[in-house]
């Protein structure tokens, strides 16, 4: 089942507890590394505990995983088709 | 001869931390990092006016770091397993490097694990021996409820800064080959002192 990028995008908020960003100023497309909202490794490591936690999505090979952490379509899509039913 | 002055002085406490705007990355740093940031904030020292690479930092944390190795343990048995961006900061010596992050400070740095009044005397040591100009201290007493049940001290988060830098117009001087490190203690830290 899809999830809507805004719901995501609030977790993705309270799970990194960024400050003075709401969900809206994240564009769904933008890169969630690097350039865009600006994460690190260590939020790269927090977004997969996230995903344990939230959607019991378990992310064992990291090559699988690299694509889904492009932006938060991506990670959406991800969970839509990994989550488990 | 030179000597070596408190420029400004600040404290924060865990009351001013939900006001605190410094930067969207703020909200992740543990508690004593948190602390440590917004007392150098406080000073209110314009740090262009100096070489960035002739500041120097000097933390000292009275419990170290076992507040967050505390979180970080009790968060083991959850799904997922405990935070990774807790596991940063299972090292006293983070607060440092968030300042230095912060504040784009390159000069030496020192932590130590307890009393506060070390970090005047090693401060001052480093400006004597001229490995830098300034320095930054702080002080952080960064104990949760969690971990002070565990080593029976009462809970608090507070950190003091203080500016020292080798010139003679501060509030307060440490003279060369004087280490009259009591007397500048009571400038820096009042309450404590008259206690």
């Amino acid at each position: 089942m899809q999830i809507s990028t805004h719901e995501l995008k609030s977790k993705i908020i309270e799970s990194l507890k960024l400050q003075d960003i709401t969900p809206e100023q994240i564009d769904d497309d933008a890169p969630l590394f690097g350039t865009g909202l600006g994460l690190d490794s260590i939020d790269a490591l927090e977004l997969v505990v996230l995903l344990e936690k939230e959607y019991g999505i378990v992310i064992k090979d990291i090559e699988e995983g690299r694509p889904a952490f492009r932006s938060v379509r991506t990670l959406a899509d991800f969970i839509a088709v990994k989550r488990p039913q | 001869m030179s000597e070596i002055s408190v420029i400004a002085t600040s404290t924060a406490t865990a009351a001013d931390l939900p006001t605190a705007r410094l930067g969207q990355r703020f909200g992740r740093l543990d508690l004593q990092s948190q602390l440590a940031l917004l007392a150098v904030a406080s000073l209110n020292i314009n740090f262009d006016e100096l070489a960035r690479d002739r500041i120097g930092i000097c933390l000292a944390a009275s419990a170290g770091s076992l507040s967050t190795d505390v979180n970080f343990w009790n968060g083991r048995n959850g799904v997922g397993g405990p935070s990774p961006t807790l596991f940063a900061y299972t090292l006293p010596s983070a607060a440092v490097g968030e300042v230095a992050i912060h504040f784009r400070l390159t000069g030496p740095n020192l932590c130590f694990v307890g009393d506060n009044k070390i970090i005047l005397s090693e401060a001052a040591d480093m400006l004597r021996r001229g490995e830098a100009d300034a320095c930054v201290c702080i002080f952080c007493e960064a104990v949760t409820p969690e971990c002070g049940q565990i080593i029976s001290v009462p809970p608090t988060a507070t950190a003091r800064a203080f500016f020292l830098k080798n010139d003679s117009e501060g509030t307060g001087t440490l003279a060369e080959f004087d280490r009259d490190i009591k007397a500048l203690s009571a400038i820096i830290f009042p309450t404590q002192s008259a206690g």
